[in-house]
């Protein structure tokens, strides 16, 4: 069979040129793929990560929607920071790149969209806890408002209250990513073919409807794609709340991540934890096949 | 533009204000961070914002030893170094093949490594966890090193075959008339033109490697392979009293990169932003 199919010389070439594709595969199916089946197939189990796995069947996904009280507060956290994250972001940023792309003197753009940038590309752990300093009761910026009379500010607890600091935490974790997304709108505005606002100016479109009519619809494939980034994204965010909060006060910044980080090496139920990994994994992976999809529709319709 | 309406004078005053603010407000923690480190542990407790009283780099060098933050660079940079050789072979030699060679499954490959891009880290830490502990790989910097590389060659693959795909194949062309095998053509004609390219993959990878903390916080987890960012994370734990020294360890950490980043702006933001959208 195989000997018909490589007959000729171009087949064999063409079959040849695999050599090139298959190690980066194959060292990638091995790390990723593999372990990644196996947690599907560990989250039938009962286990601790040393002893022999006890299959359970159904009971660790039972145990994630009946008795265990802190996973639904891990999604409900998951999803506050979520919508934070596909709102605030994304609305800054267009609006940040619309301006920024208007300024004229191109140092001072660049300049923007450098300092803009500049947090995205520093590590989470080490500004987050430099972050953490500045939030801390005793010695942080509450001394500061405390200096201005700003008593109402100086009394929050920024980091301590559970209401407010998943939002603490959301803060700073936009301060890092929004520049990110902004320079993602620039590249997408300069694909905007200008004679589209001349047209539309020449029929008398004001600023505003030309950002609705023409920016808006010009940038819709990277609203999309950002959109779904920053879903994926959000759901398994991990480096700001871990090193900041830790998931606390309480639970009050539990995420499905940090959830299945202490269910995994703190509490060693990694078999429960890796339930929890497949509910999480379902929900990005399902938004990344969407994403394809939409993505192939948006680029069709264009 | 030209024919678009002016903006009222008032309106570009005050968006010009507004981003003026912004970039303050990115800046102002690095900024306090920065000034913190010249300042003593009783100075910034007394006030967190405000000029040394006299300014000195002391901080630093009792940091530098005390943090053993030698070691720690050391660590990083040859995980970062060896992490970007194999990335740059694999996904040099993946990029290739989906770029320039009608191989069989093409398009698969394409959507594997796009999907590898958005692979959830949580879907195969715990296991690789415990299989990496029984074969002892735990606490050594080979972990990390396979990890990261697997981890970093989608990106890395896609980023490469979008800069294939816009250079013409001429050269190449050219090549295989001269009897170069396709692999010669690979090593001496695609890869050097390739070489921009090439750097800015090896610039992001090295950055990442050097923020990592997920998995370097729970594979390394003993002082002398600590890679700078847990090194940081831990030397918050132990020094939590002297904020002079936590500002000014933070400031070691992050210094290289800001300092990369300030020299290769342009490298890191079109690299970073182009990978993704593009795909």
């Amino acid at each position: 069979m195989k000997k018909s199919f490589l007959k000729d010389k171009s087949e064999l070439k063409r079959w040849a040129g695999l050599f090139f594709v298959l190690p980066a595969f194959i060292y990638h199916f091995i790390v990723v793929i593999v372990p990644s089946l196996k947690t599907l197939y560990l989250s039938f189990f009962d286990w601790n990560g040393i002893g022999n796995p006890t299959f359970v069947g159904l009971d660790n996904f039972v145990e994630m929607f009946t008795t265990d009280e802190v996973l639904p507060v891990a999604l409900k956290n998951t999803t506050i920071w979520t919508l934070w994250f596909v709102t605030v972001p994304i609305v800054i940023s267009i609006f940040v790149a619309v301006w920024v792309s208007g300024v004229k003197h191109s140092k001072l753009q660049m300049f923007y969209r450098t300092t803009y940038f500049l947090p995205y590309v520093l590590s989470a752990a080490i500004a987050g806890k430099i972050w953490s300093n500045f939030y801390n009761p005793y010695y942080g910026f509450t001394t500061i408002f405390k200096s201005m009379g700003l008593d109402g500010l100086a009394d929050i607890m920024w980091l301590g209250d559970p209401k407010i600091a998943l939002f603490s935490v959301a803060f700073v974790s936009n301060w890092s990513w929004w520049g990110f997304v902004m320079v993602l709108f620039i590249s997408a505005l300069q694909q905007i073919d200008p004679t589209l606002y001349e047209a539309a100016s020449i029929d008398g479109a004001g600023r505003a409807r030309l950002f609705w009519h023409v920016t808006v619809p010009g940038v819709s494939p990277t609203i999309v794609f950002i959109v779904a980034m920053s879903l994926m994204w959000s759901i398994l965010s991990f480096d700001f709340v871990w090193v900041m909060t830790m998931g606390g006060p309480g639970q009050a910044t539990e995420l499905l991540s940090t959830w299945i980080y202490k269910n995994a090496f703190v509490n060693y139920r990694a078999g429960y934890a890796n339930a929890i990994c497949i509910l999480q994994s379902v929900i990005v992976l399902a938004i990344f096949f969407v994403n394809q999809l939409v993505r192939k529709k948006v680029e069709e319709a264009v | 533009m030209s024919t678009v309406k002016k903006r009222s004078p008032i309106l570009n005053v005050l968006i010009h204000a507004v981003l003026i603010f912004l970039a303050a407000f990115q800046l102002f923690p690095l900024v306090v961070l920065f000034i913190n480190t010249l300042r003593t542990d009783v100075e910034i407790k007394h006030m967190p914002i405000g000029l040394p009283e006299h300014a000195s780099f002391l901080n630093y060098a009792e940091t530098w030893v005390k943090g053993s933050y030698a070691v720690a660079f050391r660590n990083s940079i040859f995980i970062g170094a060896c992490v970007i050789v194999i990335v740059l072979v694999g996904a040099g030699l993946a990029a290739y093949g989906v770029a320039r060679l009608k191989i069989p499954g093409r398009n698969f490959f394409i959507g594997y490594f796009m999907l590898g891009m958005s692979f959830p880290a949580f879907m195969y830490i715990v296991p690789l966890y415990y299989n990496f502990s029984e074969m002892g790989l735990v606490n050594t910097h080979a972990s990390v090193i396979i990890i990261y590389a697997a981890s970093y060659i989608p990106f890395s693959m896609l980023l490469i075959r979008t800069f294939l795909v816009g250079i013409p194949r001429e050269l190449e062309e050219a090549g295989k008339i001269d009897g170069c095998s396709e692999f010669g053509v690979f090593l001496h004609v695609t890869m050097p033109l390739s070489l921009p390219i090439l750097a800015t993959v090896a610039l992001i990878v090295f950055v990442w490697c050097w923020n990592e903390f997920l998995w370097a916080n729970t594979f390394l987890t003993t002082d002398d392979i600590r890679t700078v960012s847990t090194r940081f994370y831990k030397f918050v734990g132990e020094w939590s009293r002297d904020l002079a020294k936590i500002y000014t360890a933070g400031m070691i950490a992050l210094g290289p990169i800001i300092v990369l980043y300030l020299c290769l702006q342009k490298t890191f933001i079109e690299g970073l932003t182009q990978g993704g959208v593009k795909g």
